[in-house]
C-alpha cells in the first residue's frame, strides 16, 4: 500500500463510525437500484422462464393474471373453476395433451395440487425418494416443502380445513407421503401433489363409505326400498383413506362435471398451439392464454413501476452523495492543522488532495464491495424471495 | 560558505500588511553547532526557523541551508529538500493523533517517495523510541500519549530522516524542569550523534548555558 | 351408469394422445391388460414387439380385484393399459394412472352396453341420489364386442407403432376371423337350444343372452360354495315359472350341487366367462364352452 493510502486507511480506521455511516450510506445508494434490479431481473427471468415452459392455460372467464398465478404458482386467489370435461375436449381435439390442474387446499401452508401423472413428465419432475402417488389419498412432496413441512415417504400429511368450523363437511383428509421430488427449481419445489381424484375427494366431491348394501350395513341406512337405499349420518366420512376403505370411494354425480382450476396444455408443435387456440377464440365460457404473454404484460408493470422507484432511488442517491461530500469537506476544514503540518514537513505538493482522494475511493470501494455482495446474495435468493412474495 | 549550516545573508522577510518585518542581515551556523536563538513573543523567532527550513522564503537576501540556497528554490524542491534534510520540531508537537507513535515518527517516509521505508528506517525509528524511553509504546495511538510523551514522538520524527540540521521551536515549552532537561539531553545528544547543527528557538534563559552560542532575534537585524 | 363414465372420461384419451416419447419405441411396447380376453387379444395382435403384464393373481376375479399401491406404480410406467371399460376393474378409478396410456377397448362401442342387472342405486340423505350399480361388463361374451374391443387394442398399439401398423392390422384381422368363427360357434350352440330357458348361476351373461336371444334367468351362486337352503326353495320357485333344463356355471360346481340340482331336473353344465387365466388359451376355452353348451342342449323338448 502506498504511504498515502496507507495515512487515508488509518484516518478511516480511527474514525469507524464516520467511515461506517458513509461506507454504510453509499452501499446502500449502490445497492438499492442494483439490487433491485437484479431481484425483478431474476424474478422475472424465473417467472418467464416457468410461462415459458407452460404452452397454454384454459380456464374460466376471469382475470388472466389470476389464472396464470393459480394455475403456474399454485396462488390461491382461485379463480372460478373449469369443469374436468374440458381436459377430455382438449385431448379429443388432439392437438395438446391437457393436464388437469387443481389448486384450492393447503397443507401447513403449502398448495395441494391435483394432477395427473402427465403434469410430472411435462414439467420433467424426479421423484428423488419414493415413488408417485398410486392411488387415492397418496401425496408426492417437492423438495422444499418436504424439508419446510419434515416430512419423508412414509409420513402421513392432513389437509388443512378451509375454515375451522366447515359446515359443508369438507373433512380434512389424512395424505399418505409416498415420495419427495428432487429440487427442480420453481413453485414446484414448495407443493404437495396428488391425485386429481385426491384433491375431489378433499373437496368432498369423492367419498368412502361402509358397503351399504353388504351385510352387517344396516345400522347406517335409513330405508332399504328395492335397488335403492339412504344413508343416514351416522355413515362414516373418512378422512383416511386406508387400504381396507381405499374400495369404497366412489364418485358422485358427473365427473366431467367436477372443477378444475385450470387446464394446462401442452401442444407438441406451434401449429397445434395455433389452431388449439383458434378453436377458443370467441368462446366466452372459456378463455385461453398463453402464460409468457400474461406475464410479459404483468412484468412491464413491474419494470414500469422499477423504473419509478430507481428514479426515486436517484434523487435519495443525490442527497446522499451531498451529505457525504459535506462531511468530507467539513472534516477536511477540521484538519487543516494536520494537513498545514505535512506541508511544513515538506510533503509533497497534492498530498493533500491525494489523501482526501484516496479516503473517498476507500469508502467507495468498500460501498462497492458491500454493495456487490449484498447484490449477490439479492442474485443467490432471488429466486426465494420471489416465491415467498408470491406465497404471501 | 558551503561548510556552513545555515546562513542568513541581508534577509528581510515581512507577514501580512507589512506590520511584522524581520531583518537579519547576517546569522551563520557551523555543521554540527549547536545554538539557541532567544526574544520576545512576536519578535520572529519562528519566522526565522521557518525561513531556515524554507517553509517561508524571504523577500530580500539568500538563505542557505546545508549549503543549498533555497531560498532561490521553487515550492516543490523545497519541500523535496526539506523533508530529506531537515528535522523540524514544532511548537505544539504537531503530531497526527490517529496514527500510532511509530507511524507518526515514520511519516516523512509515507509522505514522499524521496525517503524509502526500508528496514533500516523502521529500525531506526524503533530505536529512536526506545532511546526516548517510549520502546513499548510505539504502537500506541498519539492521542492517547501523555504531554511528554507527545514530545519525546515528535523529536524522534524530526530525528528519523537523518537531518543534517534540526530545528526546533520551544521544544520545552509547557514542561517541567526535570522534562526540559531530558528532552534538551535528547535534543543535543542525537544532534550530536548525527552531526547536526542544532537550532532551538526558546524564551526560557535557564537553558542557554547548555549551548555553544545564543543570539537575541532583535539583534540579528544588522 | 356415472360411475362407467367416470371411468370412461378418466380413460377417455388413448389412441389419440400425443406420440409416443422418442426413448420408448426402441424397445417392446409395455402393455399392462386387466382381463384374460384383453392380455389374448394383446398377445395375438402384438406378437414380439408387446410385452403383455397382466398383474392380477391366478384364482381372483380381476374384475374386482384392486392391486395394491406398489403394483399399481408398476403400472406408471406402462405404454399402454387396455381397460375392459363398463366399469370392469373398478380400481383404475382410484388410482394413479398415466391417462395417456389408458385404452378403454369398449369406448366405441359404449351404445351397445348394457346395464347390470343386479344393480344398486344409493343415496345420501333426501337429496344426491346415485347410482353404484352400473353396467355389465363381461362383454367380450359377445364375440362382436370383443372383435370391436380388438380392433381398439390394434389402433392402440398402431398409435404408438405406426411402423407396425399393417402387421397388426393383419394380426387383428386373423384374430377377428377367429372371433367371427366363435360367434358362429356361440349361434350354433344357441340354436340347439332352440329357446330352451335357462338358469346362470351368476348373472354375469348378460351379453350372451343378448346376443344369442336366450331365455336366461340368474342367480348369485358361487360354483365353490353350496347353496343355502333359502337359495334352493328361491331357484325352486324360478324353475316353476321358468322351466330351465340347463343350470351353467362359471366354473366346476361342487358334486353335491350338482347332485341337488339334478333332483331339480337341472343339468349342470360349465360356461367359463375367462376373465382370469383359464385352462388353455383363451379361444380354445371359449369354443370348449360352446361345445359343452351344444352337447347339454336337451334333446327332446
Amino acid at each position: 500500500m502506498s504511504g498515502v493510502a496507507y495515512l487515508a486507511a488509518r484516518y478511516l480506521a480511527r474514525h469507524k463510525l464516520v467511515s461506517g455511516v458513509l461506507v454504510a450510506a453509499l452501499a446502500l445508494v449502490v445497492f438499492l437500484p442494483a439490487g433491485l434490479r437484479v431481484l425483478v431481473r431474476h424474478s422475472a427471468e424465473a417467472l418467464r422462464a416457468r410461462a415459458i415452459a407452460t404452452p397454454l392455460v384454459v380456464g374460466a372467464p376471469g382475470s388472466p393474471v389470476d389464472l396464470v398465478l393459480a394455475s403456474l404458482y399454485f396462488e390461491s386467489g382461485a379463480p372460478q373453476p373449469v369443469p374436468f370435461s374440458e381436459v377430455q375436449h382438449i385431448d379429443e381435439t388432439g392437438l395438446a395433451e391437457a393436464v388437469p390442474l387443481h389448486v384450492r387446499f393447503r397443507t401447513g401452508g403449502k398448495a395441494i395440487v391435483g394432477t395427473t401423472l402427465a403434469y410430472f413428465r411435462q414439467r420433467e419432475l424426479r421423484v428423488a425418494s419414493g415413488r408417485l402417488p398410486a392411488v387415492l389419498g397418496e401425496c408426492v412432496v417437492g423438495a422444499s416443502a418436504a424439508r419446510d413441512l419434515g416430512v419423508r415417504p412414509g409420513d402421513t400429511l392432513v389437509s388443512s380445513p378451509e375454515t375451522v368450523f366447515d359446515l359443508a363437511g369438507v373433512y380434512p383428509l389424512r395424505m399418505r407421503v409416498t415420495g419427495i421430488l428432487a429440487p427442480a427449481g420453481g413453485p414446484d419445489d414448495a407443493a404437495v401433489f396428488v391425485d386429481v381424484k385426491t384433491a375431489w375427494i378433499i373437496q368432498g366431491l369423492v367419498h368412502g363409505h361402509s358397503d351399504l348394501a353388504g351385510p352387517g350395513s344396516d345400522a347406517g341406512v335409513l330405508a332399504r326400498e328395492e335397488g335403492r337405499i339412504t344413508a343416514n349420518a351416522s355413515v362414516v366420512e373418512y378422512n383416511e383413506i386406508t387400504p381396507e376403505n381405499l374400495d369404497s370411494f366412489h364418485f358422485h354425480g358427473d365427473p366431467g362435471a367436477y372443477p378444475l382450476t385450470a387446464v394446462l396444455a401442452f401442444p407438441p408443435e406451434a401449429r397445434s398451439r395455433a389452431l388449439l387456440m383458434g378453436r377458443y377464440e370467441g368462446s366466452e365460457a372459456r378463455q385461453i392464454l398463453r402464460p409468457g404473454g400474461v406475464i410479459d404484460e404483468l412484468l412491464a408493470t413491474v419494470f414500469a413501476v422499477e423504473k419509478s422507484v430507481v428514479a426515486a432511488i436517484g434523487l435519495v442517491a443525490v442527497a446522499t452523495l451531498a451529505v457525504g461530500a459535506l462531511v468530507f469537506v467539513l472534516s477536511a476544514r477540521l484538519r487543516r492543522r494536520e494537513f498545514a503540518t505535512l506541508v511544513k514537513i515538506g510533503a509533497p505538493r497534492g498530498t493533500v488532495a491525494a489523501l482526501l482522494g484516496a479516503e473517498i475511493a476507500l469508502v467507495t470501494g468498500a460501498a462497492l464491495l458491500v454493495a456487490g455482495g449484498l447484490v449477490f446474495v439479492a442474485a443467490r435468493f432471488a429466486p426465494l424471495l420471489l416465491r415467498s412474495a408470491l406465497a404471501s | 560558505m558551503a561548510d556552513r549550516a545555515i546562513h542568513f545573508d541581508n534577509v528581510r522577510f515581512g507577514y501580512g500588511d507589512g506590520d511584522f518585518m524581520l531583518r537579519i542581515a547576517k546569522l551563520e551556523l557551523g555543521r554540527g553547532e549547536r545554538a539557541a536563538v532567544i526574544g520576545p513573543s512576536g519578535s520572529g523567532k519562528t519566522t526565522l526557523l521557518h525561513l531556515a527550513a524554507g517553509i517561508a522564503v524571504p523577500e530580500e537576501g539568500a538563505v542557505r541551508t546545508c549549503g543549498v540556497e533555497i531560498s532561490g528554490l521553487d515550492d516543490a524542491a523545497r519541500r523535496r529538500f526539506r523533508i530529506r534534510r531537515v528535522g523540524l520540531v514544532f511548537q505544539e508537537f504537531e503530531l497526527l493523533d490517529h496514527l500510532s507513535a511509530l507511524d507518526n515518527v515514520l511519516l516523512p517516509y509515507r509522505l514522499t517517495r524521496a525517503l524509502r521505508l526500508d528496514d533500516a528506517a523502521r529500525a531506526r525509528a524503533e530505536s529512536l523510541l526506545q532511546r526516548t524511553g517510549l520502546g513499548g509504546k510505539g504502537s500506541r495511538r498519539a492521542d492517547r500519549l501523555s504531554q511528554g510523551e507527545r514530545q519525546r514522538v515528535a523529536v524522534c520524527r524530526a530525528l528519523v530522516v537523518e537531518p543534517e540540521v534540526l530545528l526546533a521551536d520551544e521544544p520545552t515549552g509547557n514542561l517541567d524542569t526535570d522534562n526540559k532537561g531530558r528532552i534538551l539531553d535528547l535534543l543535543l545528544g542525537c544532534a550530536d550523534e548525527a552531526g547536526a547543527a542544532l537550532l532551538v528557538v526558546t524564551h526560557d534563559r535557564d537553558l542557554l548555558p547548555r549551548f555553544e552560542r545564543s543570539f537575541d532575534v532583535r539583534e540579528l537585524s544588522g | 351408469m356415472l360411475c362407467g363414465a367416470l371411468l370412461v372420461s378418466l380413460a377417455c384419451s388413448g389412441g389419440e394422445a400425443p406420440p409416443p416419447d422418442a426413448e420408448s419405441t426402441g424397445g417392446r411396447l409395455q402393455v399392462f391388460a386387466v382381463n384374460e380376453p384383453l392380455r389374448y387379444f394383446a398377445e395375438r395382435i402384438g406378437g414380439d414387439a408387446v410385452e403383455v403384464h397382466f398383474p392380477a393373481p391366478a384364482g381372483v376375479d380381476p374384475a374386482h380385484w384392486s392391486p395394491d399401491p406398489d403394483t399399481v406404480a408398476s403400472y406408471q410406467g406402462a405404454d399402454l393399459i387396455l381397460l375392459n371399460g363398463a366399469g370392469y376393474a373398478g380400481w383404475v378409478t382410484r388410482a394413479t394412472l398415466p391417462r395417456s396410456a389408458l385404452v378403454d377397448t369398449t369406448g366405441a362401442v359404449r351404445d351397445r352396453l348394457l346395464a347390470r342387472s343386479d344393480g344398486v342405486t344409493h343415496q345420501h340423505g333426501p337429496s344426491g341420489e346415485h347410482t353404484h350399480g352400473a353396467k355389465a361388463f363381461t362383454t367380450w361374451l359377445d364375440p362382436t364386442l370383443a372383435s370391436a374391443q380388438a380392433a381398439a387394442v390394434a389402433d392402440a398399439f398402431a398409435s404408438r407403432r405406426p411402423e407396425l401398423a399393417d402387421r397388426f392390422a393383419r394380426d387383428r384381422a386373423a384374430l377377428e376371423a377367429d372371433l367371427l368363427d366363435l360367434d358362429a360357434r356361440f349361434a350354433e350352440a344357441a340354436t340347439a337350444l332352440d329357446g330352451a330357458p335357462l338358469i346362470f348361476s351368476h348373472p354375469v351373461y348378460d351379453y350372451l343372452v343378448r346376443r344369442y336371444d336366450l331365455d336366461a334367468r340368474s342367480l348369485h351362486w358361487e360354483p365353490d360354495q353350496p347353496p343355502a337352503a333359502r337359495e334352493w326353495r328361491r331357484l325352486e320357485t324360478i324353475v316353476r315359472r321358468h322351466p330351465a333344463r340347463l343350470l351353467v356355471w362359471e366354473a366346476e360346481p361342487l358334486a353335491d350341487t350338482v347332485r341337488r340340482a339334478a333332483e331339480l331336473g337341472l343339468e349342470s353344465v360349465v360356461f367359463a366367462p375367462c376373465g382370469n387365466r383359464c385352462e388353455g388359451d383363451w379361444l380354445d376355452a371359449m369354443r370348449s364352452n360352446a361345445e359343452r353348451l351344444a352337447a347339454a342342449a336337451p334333446s327332446e323338448p
